[in-house]
């Protein structure tokens, strides 16, 4: 009996002091949460490159930046270059480590410049010793639809950090519409199709957009060298992805090209940057090389493009 | 005038014997590892792929998220929630926060923030839906009701005893997941920072309010809303005992309660009367933590103002039918 009278005991006793600490704590969340007091915060991202220096003799720290090719968008194994280039540098007997893939689908020059500006990717670029950027055909491809409608393109400018300017790798009939696929937003899709007229890629259309890409290029991989002067710096260059449609290879060939042009001579005034070219590796391969969404590369393709990368690397 | 005292020592020595919260304890001591094996696991393979450097990984985390965004087959209410979810992640990152930084106590911080809504209820359960409907089972009821104390006493000195036993709960909880995941990730990590205070409305996250809060705090916090969640659960589950005849019915009917609510919650945006159901207002930890609330219009006062209305009635439903009704056999 005795020993029933201190369970009693023991268990009100912690029940009751529980009670008020757990009512206690309700009364300070319902205050914090309704009445949330803000404060100044303090604190940033060590500004250091600590990573380059010591390890960058043998261990290469890769990272990838751009849009839905860094990303892999279209290999159905998911790879993309930036794993099968890692695979391809291992295999070849180089200590390689992935430090992160920042590419985000239907990211442009101006969407990557923004994000050039947060400071998580300036901290991953700061550890990484080599790093993989491939931009620029979203500015390209999408000139027509800059032509067509300008909504599309300010809403991808204006749209910061929180609304990031989307492609639509799974576009609905993409033979037909080219820039269906290309395009982000659905509601550009919508305003645009009933258009026809408007979506023929012709040259102009494609060449329109270059120049000012092209000097957004010429500022990122400024910004790239700026943040981190130690890394290799691999550009993977354009293909041009309309080349079995008959109207646009041509013009397409031609503007990518120009293109290609250009980032080679910004490139080329960087003593550790790479111009890595694709053209010649799609150019009459398309239908072996693209995925079924016909704009990006299937497993194959981006297997040729990491092939490159890695003997650009080495 | 009989002392209600000697009345609740009764049920609760009653609650002791019957076992019931050495079996939830015991429950604790076998999932709780398993939580955190699980979870150290997760930890391990983010060690190996990010050098354990956790910045880049939130990064990935953040990049992850903006792609998802893109896809047009994931529901408006899906990115939504990506969308505060990746400036919640910005912002701990811009302050160089680690939101995951591993420690029995985040440990215990995100455990609780996952079984508020179904687990922590359903141990609740494990007493409440017992204590009237086990005396008919059982036919002591009869025995309960002759003596010469009003029937009021009675069913107010169990539902004391249980109140006592939901704080019990609510605090073993906490102690065996802090001291079990202690084991595998340390004991430390009482003082590190959270932030908490994130205003959403629609898309966005307003950060002015947001604040840092030491973790013991943020615990604490969290305690008191789980406990606040747990008593209108017991209290329920104490209406449901004294109404229905046999322990098994009244667990099956709680159960299937909790149940439906946590499938509401993941997809009921779409009908909004659902925001006056009990079950799908369990969550309040999730306005703590700062992620959007399952249905457009829930807030906090709101949230508390459904689970006050629903736990009163309880009570009196509870006391009215209890005091009434004829006991047969």
């Amino acid at each position: 009996m005795k020993d029933a009278k201190w369970t009693w005991r023991g268990v009100s006793l912690i029940s009751a002091l529980a009670t008020l600490l757990l009512i206690a704590g309700f009364v300070y969340a319902v205050g914090d949460i309704i009445n949330p007091q803000g404060e100044a915060l303090t604190g940033s991202l060590p500004q250091a490159t600590t990573a380059p220096e010591a390890a960058a003799a043998d261990e290469l720290k890769i990272l990838a930046l751009g849009d839905s090719l860094a990303k892999g968008t279209g290999d159905n194994s998911g790879s993309g270059f930036v794993r099968r280039a890692l695979d391809g540098l291992t295999q070849g007997g180089a200590k390689a480590g992935l430090l992160g893939n920042m590419g985000i689908n239907g990211l442009t020059t101006a969407g990557l410049q923004t994000k050039l500006q947060e400071e998580g990717v300036q901290y991953a670029l700061r550890q990484a010793n080599v790093v993989l950027v491939s931009i620029g055909g979203n500015d390209l491809f999408r000139g027509s639809d800059i032509l067509g409608n300008g909504t599309g393109v300010q809403a991808g400018e204006a749209a910061g950090t929180a609304e990031i300017p989307a492609d639509n790798p799974e576009g609905s009939a993409s033979t037909v519409q080219p820039t269906g696929v290309l395009d982000g937003k659905s509601d550009t899709l919508v305003t645009s199709t009933p258009k026809p007229g408007e979506d023929e890629l012709t040259p102009e259309a494609l060449l329109s957009a270059l120049p000012e890409a092209a000097k957004r290029l010429g500022e990122i991989l400024e910004t790239i060298a700026e943040i981190n002067p130690q890394a290799q710096v691999y550009y993977v260059g354009l293909y041009n992805p309309f080349g079995d449609i008959e109207d646009l290879l041509v013009p397409g060939n031609q503007a990518v090209t120009a293109w290609n042009n250009a980032a080679m001579d910004i490139i080329n005034t960087h003593s550790n940057m790479t111009l890595v070219p694709t053209f010649d590796l799609f150019n009459r391969h398309l239908d072996k090389y693209l995925s079924s969404d016909h704009f990006h590369p299937n497993g194959d393709g981006y297997q040729r493009i990491s092939e490159r990368i890695v003997q650009a690397i080495r | 005038m009989t002392n209600l005292l000697p009345l609740i020592r009764n049920e609760c020595t009653k609650i002791i014997k019957k076992k019931r919260f050495y079996v939830i304890l015991l429950i604790l001591l076998v999932l709780v590892p398993m939580f955190t094996y699980a979870q150290m696991r997760v930890a391990e393979r983010s060690r190996d792929k990010f050098n354990s450097d956790w910045r880049l990984e939130i990064q990935q985390r953040i990049t992850d998220n903006q792609n998802s965004l893109s896809s047009d087959r994931i529901p408006e209410e899906w990115k939504s929630y990506r969308r505060i979810f990746i400036q919640q992640l910005q912002y701990y990152l811009d302050h160089d926060v680690n939101p995951n930084e591993p420690s029995g106590v985040t440990f215990t911080r995100e455990f609780l923030d996952n079984s508020v809504s179904l687990f922590i209820p359903l141990l609740i359960m494990a007493v409440a839906s017992d204590l009237v409907s086990g005396e008919r089972t059982t036919g002591t009821i009869k025995m309960l009701l002759t003596r010469p104390v009003k029937r009021w006493k009675v069913l107010f000195s169990k539902l004391a005893a249980l109140l006592m036993f939901v704080s019990l709960i609510v605090l073993s909880v906490f102690v065996i997941s802090y001291l079990i995941s202690g084991l595998a990730f340390g004991y430390k990590g009482f003082n590190i920072p959270v932030f908490t205070g994130f205003q959403l409305s629609g898309d966005t996250v307003d950060m002015s309010g947001v604040h840092s809060v030491p973790q013991w705090k943020y615990l604490l916090m969290q305690g008191g809303l789980i406990w606040f969640v747990s008593v209108v659960v017991a209290l329920l589950a104490f209406m449901v005992s004294v109404l229905v005849r046999s322990t098994a019915a009244s667990i099956v009917v709680m159960m299937a309660a909790l149940i439906a609510g946590s499938i509401l919650t993941n997809m009921a945006a779409a009908w909004s009367t659902a925001k006056y159901l009990f079950m799908v207002n369990l969550g309040l930890t999730g306005y703590l933590a700062g992620t959007p609330a399952p249905i457009e219009g829930m807030t906090l006062p709101f949230s508390l103002a459904v689970l006050s209305v629903w736990g009163l009635a309880a009570i009196i439903i509870s006391f009215a039918v209890f005091t009434k009704r004829d006991i047969l056999n």
